[in-house]
């Protein structure tokens, strides 16, 4: 296990604090990432308004609680909770003092709603001159449509991910979950890294502004030029490849319940190989498929060829066997295969475990790299709502345990 | 100014860093593509400007962009040593070679240790380490892997999973790797030596799946693919529809409102549209406030009728008609339609810029950050094979009769 060879590594974002307004997944994706890497990320929550992915995957037998969701848990393990009641004069107060003390505010609520509670970006520069401010809402604060509603999907269907998955002729078949909420993350998180790298060169903060909708139109590059300069639309292509034409590049049926393995080879040496493992040397001389140009125009008939020898066979066996001749072949791993079959993900320590005051031990998705002179953690779950109010206003903020306990009785922290 | 990371340099080799390359470079970084002779693999991978070969590669140019070009044969032995002398200059190294391929001709990370601020950034399948480390794969297999597709595709389970087009593992890969290199950069400016920053394009994908994640570990439930929605352990009702024009319509989560200030309004857009039919009943109100999980008969009715509404209007009138009474609609959009959209162009998104061997000026989407204080710039567009060997070259103290006579024997 890497945790080994990691103790006594430093976290490289040690030191970095962030004040964290996100909720839902796109904003707590970004943050995530810092907390992993070791900065302290402070939620800050509110009763009211509460992440409704507090709610979601909640053990339906289970106490009802808002602190057993292990969506919630897995995208704010390391992070710090407190609640405050930004519609009271002294619950303000708390969060500006952490403001203060922060690098970073992040918020991914509708454009104008931070605002609306009172902080605009030129009121956080008053309490805090060189803060980074990321605002991640889905059309972004500046535009004409800026106060459209967005989710995941809608980004995804926006932006034009959605409609570059799936068969040509059928409908699109989008992605199986908000794609775009962890890219926006991803994006979120290195536009931060970007400004504080700025912040330390120069010492001046800023205003960063993301839509998520371009977080996905980033991802269609090339199709936007393809239509500027050669006029063509994007039309789907399943899992084939178009840029460059390799046949076979397929999902195969393999035995059992749904199971199936994706298969490329593109040169004939692989196509011979592959020919070999399936045990069909007649598909290896067949007079359709003698090389590349020849199989990518007679692709129908060539992954019905490889279905018909595929659907037999057991799909890890079937991937070991090709991988030992160099065709490349991967299993279409479900969740249980990544978690309790996959060698590789185990053998990097990628899964790590950590309590939860409420869920109890649970694993964890890790960090997908490995530092020589760093480590990344997995220390905590996440916290129970408000479950570090007392000790980041006492420890850290300059409040006794007597004012906590009358601002809890007075509702600024509810 | 131009980009936050002004001041930095990169030495970028390979081809499954592109996407590192360009984050950097769009940023500010002096990203330097290191190329054989021959070419990186995209320069040869289509679409390519008028559809022919031999014309620049759109796909190389997307990647590429603001990136200074250089060619060098590492397998030279002089090779060899201009790329220790690129790399002892260099803040950052992007090399997806393969595991262990630069180390076999001793210029990887362990050889070019002298340059103790120098953050190497390993891109590869699985990572550095691990039974499955020189295993072969493309975008298709380590999708595969990784797990997207079996949260992908349609309802009719006929089908196979489905891979998103847009190498995707490498976009996900690249994202995560800027993510490391900066961190390590500011550990760095904090005090630290540089290091091995060792990226794994399967763990990229394996950690990106979302929901299936706390399914299995919380429930034991494998979620199953459905189409234009979200993957679920148990089937949900449609999202999708075709529209009047025969786009496509996304009524995020079927319909309901996720609050229920919303419904009066929803109601009124559908019978401005007739397409109200009994939704008037109190008995749907109450759906407002379930559980947005629970399928109930009342919920799979509303989710009917709101479908229907999408399916009787243009998908632009669905997409800005459910976005006026604030419901997450979208039209599904060709990536090519958000060029006509002016929201936009109201943030200044498009980077104006060349092709080469195309006459107009062309929009390339820009960074999706917008920065106040250091904006992301078009500074140049993506490198001619060995545009720059002889600036950079140059630089590092090759007079011209050496590079004349480097590129007569094949070494750059």
């Amino acid at each position: 296990m890497p945790d080994s060879t990691d103790a006594g590594k430093p976290l490289p974002l040690d030191g970095v604090r962030i004040c964290d307004f996100s909720w839902i997944v796109a904003g707590p994706q970004a943050t995530r990432i810092f907390a992993d890497l070791g900065a302290e990320v402070i939620k800050v929550e509110n009763e009211s308004h509460l992440d409704s992915m507090r709610m979601a995957l909640r053990d339906p037998q289970g106490p009802p609680s808002f602190n057993r969701s292990g969506f919630y848990n897995n995208f704010h393990r390391n992070k710090l909770g407190i609640t405050a009641n930004l519609y009271h004069p002294e619950g303000k107060e708390v969060v500006e003092r952490l403001i203060a003390q922060s690098d970073i505010v992040i918020e991914n609520f509708s454009a104008g709603a931070f605002e609306r509670m009172g902080y605009p970006y030129e009121r956080l520069v008053e309490i805090k001159p060189d803060i980074i401010y990321l605002s991640l809402s889905g059309f972004g604060h500046i535009g004409r449509d800026s106060h459209h509603v967005t989710w995941g999907p809608t980004a995804a269907g926006v932006s034009g991910a959605t409609a570059m998955s799936g068969l040509p002729d059928d409908e699109p078949a989008g992605w199986g979950y908000s794609y775009l909420d962890h890219t926006a993350g991803f994006y979120g998180a290195i536009a931060l890294l970007m400004a504080l790298y700025h912040r330390d060169q120069t010492g001046e903060g800023q205003h960063v502004d993301m839509a998520q909708v371009e977080t996905g139109m980033v991802l269609g590059g090339v199709p936007m030029l393809d239509y500027q300069v050669n006029g063509r639309d994007y039309t789907r292509i399943g899992n084939r490849s178009r840029y460059p034409s390799i046949a076979p590049h397929g999902i195969y049926r393999c035995e059992g319940d749904d199971r199936w393995i994706a298969i490329v080879a593109e040169t004939n040496e692989q196509w011979h190989d592959l020919c070999g493992v399936l045990g069909a040397p007649d598909l290896a001389s067949d007079a359709r498929f003698p090389n590349n140009a020849a199989r990518v125009a007679e692709q129908d008939a060539l992954d019905a060829a490889i279905t018909e020898l595929t659907r037999s066979r057991e799909p890890h066996e079937l991937m070991y066997a090709l991988q030992a001749r160099g065709v490349a072949a991967g299993v279409c791993q479900t969740m249980q295969d990544r978690m309790e079959i996959d060698p590789q993900l185990a053998d990097r320590g990628f899964y790590r475990s950590a309590p939860h005051a409420e869920l109890g031990e649970h694993r964890f998705e890790g960090f997908p790299m490995q530092f020589s002179n760093a480590r990344w953690r997995i220390d905590r779950g996440a916290p129970q709502l408000g479950q570090d109010t007392m000790q980041v206003l006492t420890e850290l903020l300059g409040y006794s345990e007597a004012d906590v306990e009358r601002l809890t009785a007075e509702a600024a922290l509810l | 100014m131009s980009g936050p990371l002004e001041g930095l340099r990169a030495i970028e080799i390979g081809d499954r860093g592109e996407v590192a390359g360009k984050l950097l470079a769009d940023a500010g970084v002096d990203v330097i593509r290191v190329e054989m002779p021959s070419g990186a693999r995209s320069r040869s991978t289509g679409p390519f400007v008028g559809d022919e070969p031999d014309a620049a590669s759109l796909h190389f140019a997307y990647l590429n962009t603001n990136k200074r070009g250089v060619t060098l044969n590492l397998a030279d032995r002089e090779g060899a040593s201009l790329w220790g002398k690129l790399v002892a200059n260099a803040d950052i190294v992007i090399d997806s070679v393969g595991p262990g391929a630069l180390d076999t001709l001793r210029i990887g990370y362990e050889s070019l240790q002298s340059n103790r601020r120098l953050i190497w950034c390993s891109i590869t399948p699985f990572g550095l380490n691990g039974p499955r480390r020189d295993w072969v794969t493309n975008d298709l297999v380590s999708m595969a892997l990784g797990g997207p597709p079996m949260s992908t595709g349609y309802d009719d389970h006929d089908v196979p999973p489905i891979r998103s087009d847009g190498e995707h593992s490498l976009a996900m890969a690249g994202e995560y790797a800027t993510i490391g290199i900066i961190a390590a950069v500011l550990q760095r400016d904090r005090g630290a030596r540089g290091q091995l920053v060792d990226v794994s394009i399967h763990e990229c994908v394996a950690g990106t799946t979302e929901g299936a994640f706390p399914n299995w570990e919380y429930n034991q439930a494998l979620v199953q693919r459905q189409t234009g929605r979200h993957s679920a352990p148990n089937r949900t009702p449609p999202w999708q529809h075709v529209a009047a024009d025969g786009e496509y319509s996304m009524a995020h989560g079927g319909g309901v409102p996720r609050s229920p200030q919303i419904w009066p309004r929803l109601l009124d857009w559908l019978e401005a549209n007739d397409a109200v039919e009994d939704l008037r009943d109190p008995q749907y109100e109450e759906v407002n406030h379930s559980d947005p999980r629970a399928t109930t008969e009342g919920r799979r009715h509303i989710i009917e009728v709101v479908g229907k509404l999408l399916e009787k209007l243009t998908a632009d009138d669905g997409y800005r008609g459910g976005q006026a009474i604030h419901m997450p609609f979208a039209h599904v959009r060709r990536p090519e339609q958000n060029l006509d959209d002016p929201h936009w162009e109201d943030r200044g998104f498009w980077l104006s810029g060349e092709v080469p061997g195309h006459d107009e000026p062309v929009r390339y989407p820009g960074a999706p950050y917008r920065f106040t204080k250091s904006p992301v710039e078009f500074r140049r567009r993506a490198p001619l094979l060995g545009e720059h060997n002889t600036a950079i070259y140059g630089a590092l103290g090759l007079d011209t009769d050496e590079l004349t006579r480097l590129a007569k024997s094949g070494v750059i």
